[in-house]
């Protein structure tokens, strides 16, 4: 029976440094499926991974509907439902309907701009195959860590592990899925 | 350019700007920050200064407890609000924890989008003070109601009574205005945190712990696009939160410019409210800072220069609460109507004179003296300032309601306003609600944002982008 098919090399950096040149080295020797996991945002990393997210579309589109929903919320019991006459004006008086209006706009927006970012983080998801990696705990604080992953086309897990040593890491795993 | 030259020009850019100004002393690094801040979460012992004013908060909201219970059993009548002075503590309490409310969404949401460092370190303990603001002044409206019990009356829902909210009153504004600010401010919180609650999970030894820490980080790794996300998530939601700083104050202000009272119906209500949520939200943050600070011993994250900036801020914004005062008296003066002006001289000479010029004196006086830097960077003179401007600002609202109330068109309607042990008891109870609630949060959540201090560590700022 073959070994199965593991997700990835993991290989642990003790700056954020060595793990933009890690990365600059991957790219350059023609790795694309990776990822890199960091106690803080890299901004040079952020340039080199490509990463794709509908959260401002997504939250722009509830925004509206949270304004249509609204807006039609206060005409409806306001001119239909409820109709009162307040000192003989206008039962759609929508100048007086604004702010409940924007309050459900931003209500709306808010919540799916939450419900969007934590979504294509992947989030939540209490269990990663990185997990497994002892000194893992480090990445919140400060461990960094670059991991090729298995779907990789150049995946092999020889020369993958020789390519990852060669970086001058503090460690090089491999990262099984169970 | 090529590349090179021009991240060694940024990185050079990066230090000028930088300049003299110590957001992080020298020696703190990713692994001691990590560990002083989750160890204040882990260790089971706490400090005394902690044990104490956490005391106090439940000694008073006891007190608060017991004062809810009297008045929902009673009824309005244990308050001192009468026909006149139908707002009275109540509002003027809600009016206050709203506006310290403020000051922490100021912190997280403009200062945030106009990339001012200074705020990353004392981001968490404001926002901590903004929930238990809105907490404290939920409270009040509903309990102001009478019959507390049925407050969702006030909620457009389908129901067997048929009835429906007026969606022209400004009341009903109110109720959505605070609904929305109350879940921007908790998401806006939680999604900054969890971060850090995957930092403090990592430290976790205790297996309870672990798996608390575990579920609420949601399975945080630290991934590259995990951050991305992150960063442009908090963005928006810190733009989504921009607006609400000045509109959820707006619409407080709205409950009162809308009516004809004399005193209060005036278009430059909007700006004053606002000015005036920032003053005394920015000094209660101040407050809660200082007391942290000396508590933690956090001296080396949140320096001298935190509080120089606090501190200019309450001193800007009590400026601008100068100019609004001698405007609208201006206003009401050239305006020519008697009655507003009457409310005006009621105010600085009649019974209630000296809630005004303990207003005077402590919202708008004391705030002059941090024109000097030794005062906004001693945080015992800082801590007093503030104190007295929370006070004051308190003074303000409540000669807001009685003054114009009590002394409206009609001389024959007129009446006088006296605080009964009702009020005060659900005025101290509330600052108890709110200690105990503040301190419970910086206690249980990472009380300083690991990730965005992190960023401001020397080696974090090249991103070792250097070579």
């Amino acid at each position: 029976m073959t070994r199965p098919r593991p997700y990835g090399m993991a290989a642990e950096f003790d700056d954020a440094g060595a793990l933009v040149r890690a990365v600059r080295k991957a790219r350059a020797a023609g790795y694309r499926r990776f990822e890199t996991y960091s106690p803080h945002p890299i901004e040079e990393i952020d340039q080199v991974m490509q990463h794709w997210d509908m959260i401002a579309p997504i939250g722009f589109v509830s925004a509206l509907t949270g304004g249509v929903i609204g807006f039609y919320m206060q005409y409806f019991i306001a001119a239909d439902v409820y109709p009162t006459n307040i000192g003989g004006r206008p039962l759609n008086s929508w100048q007086a309907f604004v702010v409940i209006t924007f309050a459900l706009t931003v209500l709306f927006g808010l919540i799916a701009v939450f419900g969007a970012t934590v979504f294509f983080q992947g989030m939540p998801s209490l269990y990663h195959p990185l997990f497994k990696i002892p000194s893992f705990r480090r990445a919140s604080s400060n461990g960094y860590f670059l991991c090729i992953e298995s779907w990789d086309e150049q995946f092999q897990p020889i020369d993958t592990s020789r390519f990852l040593q060669s970086l001058y890491p503090i460690n090089v795993w491999e990262v099984d899925y169970e | 350019m090529p590349i090179d030259e021009k991240e060694r020009l940024q990185a050079r850019i990066r230090r000028i700007g930088a300049g003299d100004v110590v957001l992080v002393r020298p020696g703190v690094t990713s692994e001691s920050l990590t560990s002083h801040i989750a160890g204040v979460i882990l260790q089971p012992n706490v400090p005394l200064f902690w044990l104490t004013m956490f005391g106090i908060g439940i000694i008073a909201l006891c007190m608060f407890v017991i004062a809810v219970a009297i008045l929902l059993d009673v009824g309005i009548g244990e308050l001192g609000t009468n026909i006149p002075v139908g707002w009275a503590f109540p509002i003027a309490n809600y009016v206050w924890w709203i506006e310290i409310a403020v000051g922490g969404s100021l912190l997280s949401s403009i200062l945030h989008l106009t990339n001012q460092k200074w705020r990353n370190s004392i981001n968490r303990i404001a926002e901590a003070v903004t929930l238990a603001g809105i907490m404290c002044a939920s409270l009040y409206p509903v309990l102001h109601l009478g019959r507390a019990w049925i407050f969702y009356w006030t909620l457009p829902y389908p129901n067997t009574l048929t009835i429906q909210p007026n969606f022209r009153s400004p009341l009903i504004w109110d109720v959505f205005g605070i609904f929305t600010y109350a879940a921007a401010s908790v998401l806006f919180w939680y999604l900054d945190m969890i971060p850090d609650l995957a930092a403090v999970r990592d430290r976790a030894e205790n297996r309870i712990a672990y798996l608390i820490f575990g579920v609420l980080a949601l399975g945080w790794q630290g991934s590259s696009k995990q951050w991305r996300m992150q960063e442009k998530g908090s963005l928006l939601l810190a733009g989504i939160l921009t607006p609400l700083v000045f509109t959820v104050h707006t619409v407080v202000s709205f409950d009162f410019a809308i009516a004809l009272v004399p005193g209060w119906h005036s278009t430059i209500f909007p700006p004053y409210f606002v000015d005036g949520a920032i003053l005394a939200g920015i000094s209660m943050v101040s407050m809660i800072t200082i007391a942290l600070r000396s508590a933690f011993s956090f001296e080396n994250i949140i320096t001298d220069q935190h509080l120089n900036n606090l501190g200019k801020i309450i001193l800007t914004t009590s400026v601008f609460l100068f100019y609004i005062y001698c405007f609208d008296s201006f206003t009401n003066w050239y305006g020519g109507n008697p009655y507003e002006q009457y409310t005006d001289r009621f105010r600085v000479f009649g019974n209630y004179a000296w809630v005004f010029w303990t207003f005077v004196a402590f919202g708008i006086a004391a705030p002059q003296l941090l024109w000097w830097k030794r005062n906004r960077t001693d945080p015992r003179a800082l801590f007093v300032i503030s104190l007295l401007v929370v006070i004051g600002m308190w003074e303000e609202r409540y000669m807001l309601m009685v003054v114009s109330l009590s002394h409206d068109f009609m001389p024959s309607a007129w009446a006088n306003f006296a605080a009964t042990a009702e009020d005060n008891a659900l005025l101290y109870g509330s600052c108890g609600l709110f200690l105990a609630m503040v301190f419970l949060l910086v206690r249980l959540f990472p009380m300083v944002p690991l990730h965005s201090v992190r960023q401001l560590l020397p080696h974090a700022q090249n991103g070792g982008a250097i070579e």
